[in-house]
C-alpha cells in the first residue's frame, strides 16, 4: 500500500496522532517484499541552453542523423530519445524559467505574483516515501535549486559534493553520531512543543495570515516526520563504498570539473540505492570556464548575438558538457543490478529551461531522455508552435516510475511516441 | 508622461493579469444592484473587449461575480471605478455610455467598495503576515545574541514580490526551510555560548609575502624579492591575487590586520590595491574589504579589523598594472613598470574583550561553569545550575521578550520551560536542556514572523515595523523602552526616532536593501560584460558603480534633498575609477567624494549611473525595451504589462549590420505591439547613448567589420559600428533629441515621480504594495512633501506618520 504523504498531510489535523508514523517508518525489508523493480529518475538542467543548431537533428524518426552534440553520445544511440519542439505552455522568455523547469508553474518571468508549485522529483517522492535513506537528492553546481515543494517553497540544493558524500557514506566519529542523534531528538521535542501553539495562535488572526501560519505548522509536521525517518535510518549502517571522498572544486567557473564530480557522486548514490530521485542544476555563470579554446564567460557566449567567434567557443564548451553526460551514462551502463544495467532502471532527463539562450526563448527546449527502459533510438519531433506540453513527458516518466499519476503540471496526457520497453 | 492616476491604474492592471478568472467564481452574496445596474452596464459597454478567453488588458468582466469579500475582486472593481471616473474607459473610439449611466454606476459601486474594503481592513489589515527574510534573520540573530556570524547563505534564497524580498506574498515555508532554521539556530547558539574554559590564545604574527601563495608556488616570474622579506607585485592578473596563506585561523573571531605597503617604481603616483577575504566569492561588494591607495616609496600601514570565519584569510591584488603574460616576458627582477611593494602583513587575534564572551554572559548571566569533557575536547565546560528549572525560566523569560519583540507572559514561556523539563527528565544536563529550549524559541513563529493584529499597531509591533524598515533588524533597547512606556506612537517621538535611526550605522541596511532592489543593483553580477566589447571593465569599476548609487541615495536622504535628484542632479559621488569612466577630470584614487557635474557630462540622477545602465543591459547588447520598462517601473511607477505569450523575442545581433532601433521599428509598426511599445521604448532609446557598462557612446561597438578603434595607442578588440540615435517621441507627443532632454521631460510631472517612489518605499516598509484603495493615503503623503520640494527625508517621515505604516 502506498500511503502518500500528501494524502496523509491533508488528513492530519492539528493534533496529529504520532502512531501513524509507524506506517511510514522506512523498512528496507518492506520495500524488498513488494519486489517491484526499483525505478529511478535523474533530472538535469543546463541553465544557459544548448545551441539549437548543434543539438537538434535535422531529420525525425528512427533513422535520424546525429547532430554534432549527439554525435558525442553515438554509442548510446539506442539508449536515448531526443525530442524537439517541447516547452512549458505558460512560461515566458526569461532566465526565470529556470524556476519552472520541473514544475511548469506559469509565468515565473513576471516575478510579481509568481507562485511555484511542486517539482517532478518532489511529486514522485511523495509516492516513494520511505523507500530510501534520502527521498530526493537536489544538487546544484551554482546555488539555485530545481526542486520545489507543494507550497512553492524551494527545496535547498546541496552545492558541496564533499558534504553530500559524508551524508551518504560516512558514519562520523562517535561524538558526532551522538551529537546528531541528540539533534534529531531535540528537534522532535521542539517541533512537538511548537505544534501545540497552533491552535491558540491561529484563532487571533485573519484569513490571509492564517494561511501563512498554516503553511508554517504544516512544515513543522512534515519536518517531524522527516526527522522520524532520519532517526530510523540512522540506526541502519550507511552503505560502504570504495570511492574516496571528493574534494570540492574551488574554481567557481569550472563547469566541467563540477559536473563530473556530481556525476560520480550521483552514480554512487544510485548504485547504493541511497536515493532514487536526483535533480541537478548545472553551472551557468558569467565567468570564463577553464576549457581550452574558451576565453569568454559562459553567459556572455550564450548571448552570442550571431557572432561566429562566440558560437565557435560556445560549441567547444557545450561539446565538453556533452562528454560529461556521455561518461555519466557509461557509468550507469557499466553498473549492473539484478541482471539489468543501472541505466535501464534510471531515467536520465537532460534539458534546458531555455530553448535559445541568445534570445532567452523558452520554446523548443532541447530534450534528451536516456535510459529508464524506454524504446529509445529515435528523434521525436513536434511542431514548436503547436506542441504537447513538456509535462506530458513528465507524466510518462512518472508512470514509468510505477506511480499511478495521469496528470502533472500542465499535462494533457502522456507523450505520444514514447513507449516503454517491456 | 502620464500626469494622472491612470499610471497607477495601468500598474494595477498589470498585476491582475495574473489572476485567473476563477478568482471571480466564488458565490456572490445577493445584491440586486449588481444585477440591475452593473451587469447590464458591463454587457452594453465593456464585455465586447473585456470578455471571452482573451480579454483586453487581461481584464475579464463577463461572468464576474460580486463577492467583495475577495481582495482580488475588490481590486478589480476599484480599477473599473477609476477608469470610468477618469474617462479613460470606454476608449474614445468606442461608443460612449450616457453620462447619467456612468454616474449611477459609480454612485452605487464606490460606496459599496469602500465599505467592503474598510470591513476587510478591520478584519485582516492591509498587509499579510511577514516572515523574516534571510538578511533580516541574520541581522536579527546578530542583535539578539550579540554575535557576528554569517547565516544568510545557509538559508534558501527568498522569493520577492512587488520588487522586494521582504514581501509576505513571496514567502513560503517548508519543512526544508524549518530544517535549515534548526541548523542555523545550532550554529548561532554555538557562537553565543562558550564551552571553552579560557579564550583561544591571541596570536600576533608578521608574515612576509615571499612565503605565501601564489608568490612561493608560481612558475611565473612576475615578482621581485627585496630585503627583509619585502615583495613587489607587478601584475594585476587575478591568479596573482596574493593570499596571506600562512594565516589560516582555526577560531572564528575578530582579527586586526596591518598591511605595510608602498607604490614601487611609480614616481609621484599612488597605487591602488584591493583587499578581499577569501572563502567568499566576489559577488557584488561582498567579500571586499576595500581598495586602498599606497603612496609612492613611503611604506604605509593600512590597518583594519575584520570578523573572520575559521580557515579563511585575506588576499591582496594591485590594481591597473600589467598582465602577467607581459611581465613574465621580462621577469620580475628587471621589470621597469610600477608595482605594489608589500613589506609585511601583521595579523593579531582573535580579539576578546572579556571571557566568557559578552554574548555568553548576556544570555546566561553569571552561572558557573564546570568541566564536561567530550571525546576531542577534554577541557570543555558547560554552565550548570543548582536550581535548573528556576534558572531556565528566568533566562528564557528575558530571552523570549527580546526574541519575540514583545512582552511575554507565563503562557508564552511555559512551552519552552517545558522543553527544558522534558530534557532534564531524559537525563540531559542543564546546558543542553536549555539549548534545546533556546533553539525552539529561534524557530518559533513569534520569532520568525512579524506578528501584527488588525487595526492600529500596538507600540511593540510599531517598534518592529520601524526597525525592520530602517535597519532590517529587531528593535534596540531604546525602541523597546519607548514601546514599554507606550510613547512610541506619539508623532514627536516617532519623528525623533526616525531621525535617530537614520543616523545610526545600522541604517546602512536600508540603503543596501532598499536601493539594491529598487534600482536592481543586486543584479550586478547577472551578466559579465564581454571582454571583446568591454576590455576596460574590471572589478574596481563594478564595485564603484554600486557605491556611487548607494552614496548618492544617502546624500539625498541625509540632506532632505528633492527626490527629483534621482531623475537629474547637478552632482554625484565619484572616485577615480568612475570619474575616468565618466570622462570627468580631477578625481583620483579609491575614495569617493561629492563632485559637481560639468554641464556636458550627460550624468546626474540614477538613470545615467553606470550601475543602473549595467543591470539593465546584458554583457553584449543593450535593449531599449528592458531599459524602457525599467524606467516605467522604477522611476515612473507605471510598469508595462507583460508581453503577450505569442510575442517573439528580438534576436540580438552584435555583428553590426542592424541596430536595435531598426529591429524594433518593425515591432512598433504592428499596432498590437505599438500600444505598449510607444510607452516603453522612448526612455530606452534615450538611454541608448550608454553602453552595457554605462559608458557614453556615439557609435555602437561591434565585433563584425568596421572602423578600427585605437585608444591610448592600443588597438581595441572591437570595431566602430553604426551611430547611436537616442531621439524619440514620448506618448504625449513631446520630442527629445537625447537623454538630457528626456530627463527634463520626466521632470515635468514631479508629483508622479514622488508617487512612484512613495509606492516603492511603502512596499518595502510594510511588505505590501499600496493598492488602488490606498490612493488617497498616497496622495496625502505626496501633497505633504510638496512644500519641502519633495525632500526624501521628509518623505520617510510622512510615510512613518501615515496610516499605511501605523496600521496593519
Amino acid at each position: 500500500m502506498a500511503l502518500h504523504r500528501r494524502t496523509f498531510l491533508r488528513a492530519a489535523g492539528v493534533g496529529l496522532a504520532l502512531p501513524l508514523l509507524d506506517a511510514l517508518a522506512p523498512r528496507r525489508a518492506r520495500a524488498d517484499a513488494t519486489a517491484s523493480v526499483p525505478r529511478r529518475m535523474v533530472c538535469i538542467n543546463t541553465p544557459l541552453g544548448l545551441h539549437p543548431d548543434f543539438f537538434f537533428p535535422a531529420t525525425a524518426g528512427r533513422d535520424y542523423e546525429l547532430s554534432p552534440y549527439l554525435e558525442v553520445l553515438q554509442e548510446f544511440r539506442d539508449d536515448f530519445t531526443v525530442i524537439s519542439g517541447l516547452s512549458h505552455p505558460d512560461v515566458g522568455p526569461s532566465h526565470d524559467s529556470n524556476q519552472s523547469f520541473l514544475t511548469a508553474a506559469p509565468h515565473p518571468e513576471r516575478r510579481a505574483g509568481f507562485r511555484n508549485s511542486i517539482s517532478l522529483d518532489q511529486f514522485a517522492a511523495e509516492h516513494l516515501y520511505g523507500q530510501t535513506r534520502f527521498a530526493t537528492l537536489p544538487l546544484t553546481c551554482e546555488g539555485t535549486t530545481l526542486s520545489w515543494t507543494r507550497s512553492g517553497a524551494p527545496v535547498p540544493a546541496d552545492a558541496w559534493p564533499s558534504s553530500v558524500f559524508a551524508r551518504l557514506f560516512l558514519e562520523g566519529r562517535p561524538d558526532e553520531v551522538e551529537a546528531q542523534a541528540r539533534r534529531l531528538a531535540d528537534g522532535r521535542s521542539i517541533l512537538d512543543a511548537l505544534r501545540e501553539q497552533a491552535r491558540t495562535m491561529e484563532r487571533t488572526l485573519g484569513a490571509a495570515d492564517r494561511e501563512k501560519l498554516d503553511e508554517y505548522f504544516t512544515s513543522i509536521r512534515e519536518l517531524e516526520q522527516r526527522l522520524a525517518q532520519a532517526e530510523a535510518w540512522s540506526k541502519q549502517p550507511k552503505p560502504q563504498v570504495d570511492a574516496k571522498p571528493p574534494t570540492n572544486i574551488q574554481n567557481s567557473a569550472d563547469l566541467v570539473g563540477k559536473t563530473r564530480l556530481w556525476f560520480d557522486l550521483m552514480h554512487l548514490a544510485l548504485q547504493t540505492d541511497s536515493t532514487r530521485l536526483i535533480t541537478l542544476q548545472l553551472l551557468g555563470t558569467s565567468s570564463v570556464p577553464p576549457i581550452s579554446g574558451v576565453n569568454q564567460g559562459h553567459h556572455d557566449l550564450s548571448h552570442h548575438g550571431k557572432d561566429p567567434t562566440k558560437i565557435a567557443q560556445l560549441k567547444n564548451l557545450e561539446l565538453e558538457k556533452m562528454k560529461t553526460l556521455r561518461d555519466f551514462l557509461t557509468q550507469l551502463r557499466n553498473t549492473r543490478e539484478a541482471g539489468e544495467t543501472l541505466l535501464d532502471r534510471t531515467m536520465v532527463f537532460f534539458s534546458s529551461n531555455l530553448g535559445d539562450a541568445s534570445k532567452h526563448s523558452v520554446k523548443n527546449m532541447p530534450v534528451l531522455l536516456a535510459g529508464g527502459g524506454f524504446r529509445h533510438g529515435q528523434h521525436l519531433a513536434f511542431d514548436e508552435n503547436s506542441n504537447p506540453p513538456l509535462c506530458n513527458l513528465f507524466v510518462s516518466m512518472l508512470q514509468r516510475m510505477g506511480i499511478e499519476a495521469d496528470r502533472f503540471g500542465s499535462s494533457t496526457g502522456t507523450l505520444t511516441g514514447l513507449e516503454s520497453r517491456g | 508622461m502620464t500626469g494622472s492616476w491612470t499610471g497607477r491604474a495601468f500598474w494595477a492592471i498589470a498585476g491582475w493579469a495574473l489572476l485567473s478568472a476563477s478568482a471571480f467564481a466564488a458565490a456572490p452574496p445577493a445584491d440586486s444592484f449588481f444585477e440591475t445596474t452593473v451587469r447590464p452596464f458591463l454587457a452594453r459597454s465593456c464585455v465586447s473587449c473585456h470578455g471571452g478567453e482573451k480579454p483586453k488588458g487581461n481584464l475579464r468582466l463577463d461572468g464576474t461575480t460580486w463577492d467583495l469579500t475577495q481582495a482580488d475582486a475588490r481590486e478589480r472593481w476599484f480599477a473599473v471605478v477609476e477608469r470610468l471616473r477618469d474617462g479613460e474607459m470606454p476608449p474614445p473610439e468606442s461608443p460612449q455610455p450616457p453620462e447619467a449611466e456612468i454616474r449611477a454606476l459609480l454612485d452605487g459601486l464606490a460606496p459599496r467598495l469602500a465599505d467592503a474594503e474598510a470591513a476587510a481592513r478591520a478584519a485582516q489589515g492591509r498587509v499579510v503576515l511577514r516572515r523574516l527574510n534571510r538578511t533580516e534573520y541574520e541581522n536579527t540573530i546578530r542583535d539578539l545574541l550579540g554575535i557576528e556570524i554569517p547565516l544568510k547563505d545557509q538559508l534558501p534564497q527568498d522569493g520577492s514580490a512587488d520588487g522586494f524580498d521582504n514581501a509576505a506574498a513571496a514567502h513560503h515555508t517548508s519543512s526544508f526551510l524549518m530544517e535549515k532554521y534548526l541548523e542555523a539556530a545550532d550554529v548561532a547558539l554555538n557562537a553565543t555560548i562558550s564551552n571553552r574554559p579560557q579564550p583561544p590564545p591571541v596570536t600576533a604574527k608578521r608574515y612576509s609575502m615571499k612565503d605565501v601563495h601564489p608568490v612561493r608556488s608560481t612558475t611565473e616570474n612576475v615578482y621581485r624579492f627585496l630585503d627583509d622579506g619585502e615583495v613587489v607585485c607587478f601584475c594585476s592578473s587575478e591568479w596573482h591575487n596574493v593570499w596571506v596563506s600562512g594565516f589560516y585561523p582555526s577560531d572564528a573571531g575578530k582579527y586586526r590586520f596591518r598591511i605595510s605597503a608602498s607604490a614601487f617604481q611609480s614616481p609621484d603616483k599612488p597605487l591602488t590595491f584591493r583587499v578581499t577575504t577569501t572563502g567568499s566569492r566576489l559577488t557584488g561588494t561582498s567579500g571586499l574589504v576595500g581598495y586602498f591607495d599606497a603612496p609612492p616609496d613611503r611604506p604605509t600601514v593600512f590597518e583594519f579589523e575584520r570578523q573572520m570565519e575559521p580557515k579563511t584569510t585575506i588576499s591582496m591584488l594591485p590594481y591597473g598594472l600589467a598582465h602577467a603574460n607581459t611581465v613574465k616576458q621580462v621577469g620580475g627582477e628587471t621589470w621597469e613598470g610600477p608595482g605594489l611593494a608589500i613589506q609585511y602583513v601583521e595579523v593579531e587575534g582573535p580579539l576578546h574583550e572579556t571571557w566568557p564572551p559578552e554574548s555568553h554572559r548576556r544570555l546566561l548571566g553569571e552561572l558557573p561553569q564546570e568541566n564536561f569533557p567530550i571525546y576531542n575536547a577534554r577541557d570543555r565546560v558547560e554552565v550548570v545550575s543548582s536550581r535548573p528549572e528556576a534558572d531556565a525560566e528566568r533566562i528564557l523569560t528575558a530571552f523570549l521578550r527580546r526574541a519575540f519583540r514583545r512582552p511575554v507572559g507565563d503562557a508564552d514561556v511555559a512551552p519552552f520551560v517545558n522543553i527544558v523539563r522534558t530534557k532534564l527528565d531524559d537525563g540531559y544536563t542543564f546546558e543542553p536542556a536549555l539549548r534545546a529550549a533556546l533553539k525552539g524559541a529561534l524557530i518559533a513563529p513569534d520569532f520568525l514572523f512579524l506578528i501584527e493584529q488588525p487595526g492600529e499597531l500596538d507600540d511593540f509591533a510599531l517598534a518592529s515595523r520601524l526597525s525592520y524598515f530602517l535597519w532590517s533588524t529587531m528593535p534596540d533597547d531604546e525602541l523597546f523602552a519607548l514601546a514599554e512606556a507606550g510613547t512610541l506612537k506619539r508623532p514627536d517621538v516617532l519623528r525623533e526616532q526616525v531621525e535617530r535611526m537614520l543616523a545610526d550605522p545600522k541604517a546602512k541596511a536600508f540603503t543596501e536593501n532598499f536601493v539594491g532592489q529598487w534600482l536592481g543593483l543586486r543584479e550586478i553580477d547577472a551578466t559579465e560584460p564581454s571582454h571583446l566589447l568591454y576590455p576596460e571593465f574590471d572589478h574596481l569599476l563594478k564595485v564603484s558603480m554600486i557605491r556611487e548609487a548607494e552614496l548618492f541615495f544617502e546624500e539625498v536622504l541625509r540632506h532632505d534633498l528633492s527626490l527629483t535628484n534621482f531623475v537629474d542632479s547637478e552632482f554625484t559621488l565619484l572616485n577615480g575609477r568612475l570619474a575616468k569612466h565618466y570622462d570627468i577630470p580631477g578625481v583620483e584614487g579609491w575614495e569617493f567624494r561629492k563632485t559637481a557635474l560639468p554641464p556636458d557630462s550627460h550624468r546626474g540622477g540614477v538613470l545615467t549611473m553606470a550601475g543602473v545602465l549595467k543591470v539593465t543591459a546584458n554583457g553584449t547588447s543593450t535593449s531599449p525595451v528592458m531599459r524602457g520598462a525599467w524606467v516605467l517601473d522604477r522611476i515612473l511607477g507605471t510598469p508595462p504589462a507583460p508581453p503577450p505569450d505569442s510575442v517573439g523575442s528580438i534576436d540580438p545581433d552584435i555583428r553590426g549590420a542592424t541596430t536595435i532601433r531598426e529591429q524594433l521599428a518593425k515591432h512598433r509598426a504592428v499596432e498590437s505591439c505599438g500600444v505598449c511599445h510607444r510607452q516603453i521604448d522612448p526612455p530606452g532609446f534615450a538611454l541608448e547613448s550608454f553602453d552595457c557598462i554605462g559608458g557614453w557612446r556615439d557609435h555602437y561597438r561591434v565585433t563584425g567589420s568596421g572602423e578600427t578603434v585605437v585608444i591610448d595607442g592600443r588597438r581595441m578588440p572591437y570595431h566602430k559600428g553604426k551611430p547611436v540615435d537616442p531621439s524619440d517621441v514620448t506618448p504625449d507627443g513631446a520630442r527629445f533629441e537625447n537623454v538630457d532632454q528626456y530627463k527634463q521631460l520626466l521632470l515635468r510631472d514631479r508629483p508622479q515621480l514622488a508617487r512612484a517612489l512613495t509606492a516603492k518605499l511603502i512596499t518595502y516598509a510594510t511588505g505590501r504594495a499600496p493598492r488602488t484603495a490606498d490612493r488617497e493615503a498616497v496622495e496625502a503623503i505626496v501633497a505633504a512633501i510638496e512644500p519641502n520640494d519633495y525632500g526624501l527625508r521628509s518623505l520617510i517621515h510622512e510615510i512613518v506618520r501615515s496610516e499605511l505604516f501605523r496600521y496593519k
